[in-house]
C-alpha cells in the first residue's frame, strides 16, 4: 500500500502537510433540509446564490455551486467560515420538514412466501433493528485536504471505508479508482482501523473537498468538526431490518422471517447526492430469496435451521460497490440481537436455544468451547466493590452478551465458511452511561488468529464511544486545563491499551489453523461484534438497544428514559423545550424523596470537617479553576474583607441580603457540609440545614456544573483556610422574608438538569456553552428578570439587565456596541480586560475578567466563542468595521454644539485622557469614547457609574484607570456632562432623559439603584 | 505584597498597595519631588512623568501600572551632569512665574520630541492643550518650548561632530 508512504508521520493530527501550505480552505453550505429516508436521497432545490453578499470580505473567495451542493472556498478557515455565514441562498423547499421519517420499511412490494402459523405456535415476536449510516469519527476535529489535478486526486484524512471512499471519488470526478490516492493526516493507517463498520463523516468532508478542489483547482483542506454531526443525523439509517418469529410451545422458533432493507448497507457521501453524482437505485424485490435457498450472492444467510424460514432482501441496482462484510455484520447484529431477544422472552439460554437450532457439528463444537472457556452462567454475580475503582458498585451494572455467527464464503456458500463465536463483559456506568467493554472471549474455527485485544480496543472504540477507551473519562465539555488538547492517538494498538483500574481479560479459543495476525480486521472477525456488546448491554441494563453504536450519551439517556430507546431509533437529538411547569412536574425524580411542592426539606446530617489532606493535589487545583470560572469569590468576598468569608451585601428589589461565609469554619461557614449537602445547595438552592437560598445565588446556574467539576470545587473550598466570621441578617420585606416559598419559586423556575452538550455544535461551543451558562452564569446578570427575579429566556435570553446600579449590556443582537463585536474583539475583552474597538471592562465586570484570567486560554476562547454565536457575530473584525470605527472617531472630533456647559466640563476633567493631542500618552484612554457601548446604549447608567466612582484597575492590571468624581461634581453637572458626551459621541442615538434624578438616584447606594427590568 | 518599580534607572522593591497612585509611591516612598499633586483628577499635568518616554500623569495611575516600566521623572532628565535640552530651554526662556506647572510641561515637551522631532508652533500648543497654567506664563512656555525643539535638534547633532 502507498497509503502514508509518501508523507512522514505526523506528530499532530491537526497538522497540514508542508506541501500543501498554499492549501485553501472551503466550508460548505448545506440545504437546511436534507435527508435521506432509507430509499432515496432528498433535500431542498438550490434557486439562486448571491455572489455579491461574501463581496464585502477581504480577499478572493470563490463560491462554488454544483446542483445543490454549495460551498465557499476562502485563503483561511476563519474567511472561509465567515463567507458561508454571509453567502445569501436562496432555496426552495420540496416538502415539509416532517419529523415522522418512516418507521418502518414498507414491504409493500415483496411478497411474502405463505405464512403458515403452525398450530403449536404459542407466542410471537417482531422487531425491527438499524444500522446508522455514518459512524462516529472520533473525538477531536480535524483536516481533510483533497489535492485534485488533471489526472490525479490526492485526499488526505481520515476514513475507516477506503473502499467506499474510492468509489464516492470516482463518481463524482470522473477519475478511475486507480488514478485517486487516500493519506492519513496521522500515524493510523486507514487500513488498520475496522473496516467492516460502516463509514464516518470523514468521507462526507473527503468528497466535499474534492468537489471544490476540483472547482476552484487549487488545494482544499475542509475541517472535519461537529458540523458534520449534521449529515450523520441527515443521512439516518443505512440499513433497517425486520424479524419476526413465532415460538412453539417447547420452546422452539417455529418459523422465523428475516428481511433486509437494501442489499448495500451503505450510503454515499452527502457531497456526491447533492451534487447530483449519486443514483438512487431502482429497487426490485430480490428474486427467489424464499425459504433457505441461498444460491444469490446477495441474498442474506444464517447459520440457522429453522422448519419455517424466510431470508429476504430488497436489492438495488449496483449504485456503491459497497464493503460487503458491511451487510454480514448488519445481519448478524440483527439476527444474533433477536435470537438473544427471543431467549429472553421465552426465559431460555441464549446459547442453549442457538445451539438447539443448529445442525453444524462444528459449529456447536465451537460455541461449547466458548462457554465452557467463559464459564458462562446468567445471571451474573454481583459485582465486587474492589474491582469498582472509580464510582460505588451500585453505579455499576454488570452484564454479559453472546453472540455467534458463520460467514459464508464468498466462493462457495456452504459449510467451510468462518464460524465465530463470541462471549463479552461489559461494564455499565449508570451515572454517566458508559459503558467499558471489560472481557472479550473470542473463538474462531479457521482462518487467521483472532487478534482479540485489538478486536476490544476496536470495539470500544466504534461502537461504544467517542475514541475513550478507559472508563472514568469525562465528556469534553468540561475537561480542564491546556492538556485537553493533545490527541489521543485512535486504536493504534493494543499496547496502548493501558488501564486504569481495569485490567481487561483478553482470552482466545485456539483456532484450527495458525496464521500470522494480519493488520487488517475484516468483517468476519467483527462480525458477531456488534450484537455482543447489544446482547451483554440488555443483561446490565435491562434496556435492548437495537441501533449501533452504544454511546455514554445514548446509554445514559435510555437510563434515564428507557422509552426512548425501546423503539431502537436514535433518540432525538433536538434540544428539550424549556417548559419550566413540566420540567417541575420532573423535579421530583430529581431531588429524590421530597415532594417539590412541600416546602419543608429535610437537614443533611452534619459532618466533621473534612481532613485537608482528603484530596489529591489534581482535584483541588481542579476545583480552584472551577472555583475561579464560578467566580465565588467576587460575591463572597465583601470590601476588603477575607477571601471567601462572606458579607457582601447585594441589593434586590426584594431587600437586601449579605452573601455567606464559604471557608470550611465549622459554625459560621461551610466546615460541617457533606458533600450531598453541598451539592444540594449548588444544584437545588437548599442550604445544609434544609432552608432555602435565595437565587441572588446562582444555583439555577451552579445546576448546570457537571458531577466531576461539583466534587472538585468542594475539595477546593474545604481544603481552604478556614476563617469565622460574623453572621449578617438579610434585611428583606415580608413575604420575601419567607424562605420556604421558594419551594413554589424553584418549582416554576428552576431547572436543574444538568448540562447537555448540543451535538451539533462544535467542542468549542459546547465547552463555551458548559462554562457561561453554567459556572460562569453569565445569565444572572445579563439576562432580564421578571417580577419574581427569575431569569427570562428565549429571546429574552442575554437581553441585558440591571445589577448593583450598572447595566449589564445585552449579549445578544440587541447589543447597542457602535460597532458590532466580533469573537476576536471579545476573546480580548474577556482575556485581557479591554478590546481595541470597543474599550475596557469596568464596573463589575472587571472582578469578572480578573476571575477568568485563571483560566486557561482554551476556555476563555470557548466563552468568547459562545457570546459570539448569541451575538451572530462574525470570527474577526471585518474591514468595513475597522474602517467604520475609525470613521465614528473622526466624526467625534468636533465638539457637539449647544452644549457648552457639558463641553467646558469636558474640556476640563476629561479631555486630558479622552481627547487625542497627536502625541501618544501612557496614561490616556487607549478607545476613544465614540466606540464605547455605554455611551450608545439606552440607559445613562453606566455611563454616571464611571463619571462618579471612576473605572479603576483594582483586579485588572495595566487596564484603564479613571478618578471618580462624585466628589467634584454636582449631579447638574454630571447631568451636563453626560448630556454633552451622548451628543458628541453617539450623534446618532436620542439624548437621554432625566438625568440629574438619576445621577442622584446612584449616588446613593442604598436606595432605588436597581430595575427589575429595563 | 511587594513590587518592582524602575525609576530613573532604578530598582526599588516597594512594600506598597497595588491601588495606590504612583505619584504618592514617587514623592513619599522614593522623595522625588520633581511631579507635583495639583488637582488629582489627572486634569492639569502637574503630575507629570515619563513612561516609556510617554507622557503620564500620575495622581490617577496605580503604580501597578507602571510595574514592568521605565519610569522617567524630572529629577532623573539630566544625563552625565548635563541637563535636558528641554529643561535648558525654560532656564534659557526663563518661563516660570510661580513653577509649579513647570514639570508638566517640560515632561509633556520631552514627550512630543520623543515623538516628534520637529513639531510645529500649532502642534506645540496642542500637545500643551491638557497642561494647566494658572499663573499666566503661557507665553514664555510656548518660546521656551519652541527653543527646546531648537536645542533638541542641535544636541541630537553633537555625537556627530565628536
Amino acid at each position: 500500500m502507498s497509503e502514508g508512504q509518501r508523507l512522514r508521520r505526523q506528530h499532530h493530527q491537526a497538522s497540514i502537510p508542508a506541501a500543501l501550505a498554499h492549501s485553501r480552505y472551503g466550508v460548505v453550505v448545506r440545504p437546511p433540509h436534507y435527508h435521506w429516508d432509507g430509499e432515496r436521497f432528498e433535500s431542498d432545490r438550490l434557486i439562486s446564490v448571491d455572489r455579491s453578499s461574501v463581496g464585502s470580505l477581504p480577499g478572493a473567495i470563490e463560491v462554488v455551486v454544483e446542483e445543490d451542493f454549495v460551498g465557499v472556498v476562502a485563503s483561511s478557515l476563519a474567511l472561509a467560515i465567515d463567507a458561508a455565514k454571509q453567502l445569501k441562498v436562496e432555496w426552495q423547499s420540496v416538502r415539509q420538514p416532517t419529523n415522522s421519517a418512516p418507521d418502518s420499511v414498507k414491504f409493500t412490494s415483496l411478497k411474502f412466501s405463505a405464512v403458515k402459523k403452525s398450530p403449536q405456535s404459542q407466542a410471537s415476536m417482531r422487531q425491527q433493528y438499524g444500522w446508522p449510516s455514518r459512524m462516529h469519527w472520533g473525538n477531536s476535529p480535524g483536516w481533510v485536504i483533497a489535492d485534485y489535478r488533471q489526472h490525479q486526486l490526492d485526499i488526505w484524512g481520515e476514513t475507516v471505508t477506503p473502499l467506499a471512499l474510492k468509489h464516492d471519488l470516482s463518481r463524482l470526478t470522473a477519475l478511475p479508482v486507480n488514478q485517486i490516492e487516500l493519506y492519513c493526516l496521522d500515524q493510523t493507517h486507514v487500513s488498520r482501523q475496522a473496516t467492516g463498520l460502516g463509514r464516518h463523516c470523514g468521507d462526507d468532508a473527503a468528497v466535499d473537498a474534492a468537489l471544490m478542489s476540483k472547482a476552484v483547482g487549487a488545494p482544499v483542506t475542509v475541517w472535519l468538526d461537529a458540523r458534520y454531526a449534521k449529515d450523520k443525523e441527515a443521512l439516518g439509517q443505512a440499513q433497517r431490518m425486520t424479524l419476526e418469529a413465532d415460538l412453539a410451545s417447547s420452546g422452539e422458533i417455529a418459523r422465523y422471517h428475516y428481511q433486509q432493507a437494501n442489499i448495500i448497507g451503505e450510503v454515499a457521501a452527502v457531497g456526491l447526492w447533492l451534487s447530483g453524482k449519486a443514483v438512487t437505485a431502482e429497487l426490485t424485490t430480490e428474486a427467489g430469496a424464499t425459504e433457505a435457498s441461498n444460491n444469490n450472492d446477495a441474498a442474506p444467510f444464517s447459520p440457522y435451521v429453522f422448519r419455517d424460514q424466510y431470508l429476504a432482501s430488497r436489492s438495488q441496482s449496483n449504485t456503491l460497490s459497497s464493503d460487503p462484510t458491511v451487510v454480514d455484520i448488519q445481519q448478524a447484529f440483527a439476527r444474533e440481537s433477536f435470537l438473544d431477544e427471543v431467549a429472553r422472552n421465552s426465559e431460555q439460554d441464549p446459547i442453549a436455544l442457538r445451539i438447539r437450532h443448529l445442525d453444524d457439528a462444528r459449529g456447536i463444537a465451537l460455541i461449547e468451547s466458548v462457554a465452557k472457556r467463559a464459564e458462562w452462567t446468567l445471571p451474573l454475580s454481583p459485582l465486587s466493590p474492589t474491582s469498582a475503582p472509580s464510582s460505588s458498585p451500585q453505579d455499576l451494572l454488570r452484564g454479559r452478551g453472546f453472540a455467534y455467527s458463520q460467514l459464508p464464503s464468498r466462493d462457495q456458500r456452504e459449510a467451510p465458511g468462518v464460524r465465530s463465536a463470541w462471549i463479552a463483559d461489559v461494564v455499565v456506568n449508570r451515572i454517566t452511561g458508559e459503558v467499558q467493554l471489560t472481557r472479550l472471549i473470542v473463538g474462531q474455527d479457521t482462518g487467521p488468529d483472532v487478534d482479540t485485544a485489538r478486536l476490544q480496543q476496536t470495539l470500544q472504540t466504534r461502537v461504544l464511544g467517542e475514541a475513550r477507551p478507559l472508563l472514568g473519562q469525562s465528556p469534553a465539555f468540561d475537561e480542564w486545563g491546556d492538556g485537553r488538547n493533545v490527541l489521543v492517538p485512535v486504536a493504534s494498538g493494543a499496547g496502548e491499551l493501558a488501564t486504569r483500574g481495569y485490567q481487561p481479560a483478553t482470552q482466545r479459543v485456539p483456532s484450527s489453523f495458525n496464521q500470522p495476525a494480519s493488520d487488517v480486521l475484516t468483517g468476519a472477525e467483527l462480525s458477531p461484534g456488534v450484537a455482543v456488546i447489544a446482547n451483554a448491554l440488555f443483561d446490565a441494563t435491562g434496556i435492548r438497544f437495537r441501533q449501533p453504536p452504544f454511546t455514554a450519551k445514548r446509554v445514559r439517556q435510555a437510563l434515564q428514559e428507557p422509552t426512548v430507546e425501546s423503539a431502537g431509533r436514535p433518540a432525538k437529538l433536538q434540544r428539550p423545550a424549556r417548559r419550566r411547569w413540566l420540567a417541575a412536574a420532573a423535579l421530583t425524580t430529581m431531588a429524590g424523596t421530597v415532594a417539590i411542592a412541600w416546602p419543608w426539606k429535610g437537614a443533611v446530617v452534619p459532618i466533621a470537617r473534612p481532613a485537608a489532606n482528603l484530596y489529591s493535589a489534581d482535584t483541588i487545583e481542579r476545583g480552584r479553576l472551577v472555583a475561579a470560572a464560578g467566580d465565588c469569590a467576587a460575591c463572597h468576598t465583601a470590601d476588603n474583607g477575607v477571601t471567601n468569608v462572606g458579607g457582601r451585601s447585594f441589593e434586590t428589589p426584594f431587600g437586601t441580603l449579605y452573601s455567606t461565609n464559604i471557608t470550611p469554619d465549622e459554625v459560621t461557614g461551610i466546615g460541617q457540609w457533606s458533600y450531598a449537602a453541598f451539592e444540594r445547595a449548588m444544584r437545588h438552592g437548599i442550604s445544609r440545614d434544609g432552608s432555602h437560598l435565595y437565587p441572588a445565588f446562582p444555583y439555577t446556574a451552579f445546576a448546570k456544573t457537571s458531577d466531576t467539576d461539583l466534587q472538585a470545587l468542594y475539595a477546593y473550598l474545604m481544603s481552604q483556610p478556614a476563617v469565622s466570621s460574623d453572621k449578617t441578617v438579610n434585611d428583606l420585606a415580608f413575604p420575601f422574608s419567607v424562605r420556604s416559598l421558594m419551594a413554589g419559586w424553584n418549582a416554576l423556575y428552576h431547572d436543574p438538569t444538568p448540562f447537555q452538550p448540543d451535538p451539533m455544535q462544535s467542542e468549542l461551543y459546547n465547552r463555551g456553552a458548559y462554562l457561561a451558562e453554567g459556572l460562569g452564569h453569565c445569565s444572572a446578570c445579563h439576562s432580564p428578570r421578571n417580577a419574581m427575579g427569575a431569569e427570562k429566556s428565549g429571546k429574552n435570553y442575554f437581553a441585558g439587565a440591571f445589577v448593583d446600579g450598572w447595566e449589564a449590556p445585552p449579549l445578544n443582537a440587541l447589543s447597542r456596541a457602535p460597532v458590532a463585536w466580533s469573537e476576536t474583539s471579545l476573546y480580548d475583552y474577556l482575556r485581557h480586560g479591554e478590546s481595541a474597538l470597543h474599550g475596557v471592562a469596568s464596573g463589575p465586570m472587571a472582578p469578572v475578567v480578573a476571575g477568568l484570567a485563571e483560566l486557561p486560554e482554551y476556555d476563555v476562547r470557548a466563552i468568547a466563542h459562545y457570546v459570539a454565536t448569541q451575538m451572530q457575530a462574525p470570527t474577526d473584525d471585518s474591514e468595513i468595521a475597522v474602517a467604520r470605527a475609525e470613521q465614528r472617531v473622526a466624526s467625534a472630533t468636533l465638539s457637539a454644539p449647544g452644549l457648552e456647559a457639558g463641553e467646558r466640563l469636558f474640556d476640563g476633567a476629561c479631555a486630558a485622557c479622552h481627547v487625542a493631542t497627536g502625541v501618544p500618552t501612557f496614561s490616556s484612554a487607549s478607545t476613544s469614547l465614540a466606540l464605547n457601548t455605554n455611551i450608545h446604549s439606552d440607559h445613562p447608567d453606566n455611563v454616571i457609574q464611571s463619571i462618579l466612582s471612576g473605572v479603576h484597575a483594582d483586579h485588572v492590571p495595566g487596564v484603564g484607570s479613571m478618578p471618580g468624581f462624585s466628589d467634584s461634581f454636582s449631579n447638574t453637572q454630571v447631568a451636563d456632562l453626560a448630556m454633552y458626551l451622548r451628543a458628541r459621541f453617539a450623534p446618532d442615538k436620542a439624548p437621554w432623559q432625566q438625568l440629574e434624578q438619576r445621577s442622584a438616584d446612584l449616588r446613593q447606594p442604598h436606595q432605588n439603584n436597581t430595575h427589575s427590568t429595563p | 505584597m511587594t513590587l518592582t518599580l524602575t525609576v530613573n534607572g532604578q530598582e526599588h522593591e516597594l512594600a506598597v498597595s497595588p491601588q495606590t497612585p504612583l505619584l504618592n509611591v514617587l514623592r513619599n516612598d522614593l522623595a522625588l519631588n520633581g511631579p507635583k499633586y495639583g488637582c488629582g483628577l489627572g486634569e492639569c499635568g502637574a503630575c507629570s512623568v515619563l513612561i516609556d518616554g510617554m507622557a503620564a500623569r500620575t495622581c490617577v495611575l496605580p503604580v501597578s501600572a507602571a510595574v514592568g516600566h521605565n519610569v522617567i521623572t524630572l529629577d532623573g532628565l539630566a544625563c552625565n551632569g548635563q541637563l535636558d535640552p528641554v529643561q535648558q530651554a525654560f532656564i534659557d526662556a526663563q518661563a516660570a512665574q510661580c513653577g509649579y506647572c513647570l514639570n508638566g510641561m517640560i515632561i509633556t515637551v520631552r514627550a512630543l520630541l520623543n515623538h516628534n522631532a520637529q513639531p510645529s508652533a500649532q502642534q506645540i500648543r496642542t500637545a500643551l492643550e491638557h497642561n494647566l497654567c494658572r499663573c499666566g506664563t503661557h507665553v514664555e512656555i510656548l518660546q521656551a518650548a519652541r527653543l527646546a525643539v531648537d536645542l533638541n535638534a542641535s544636541r541630537l547633532q553633537e555625537p556627530l561632530h565628536e
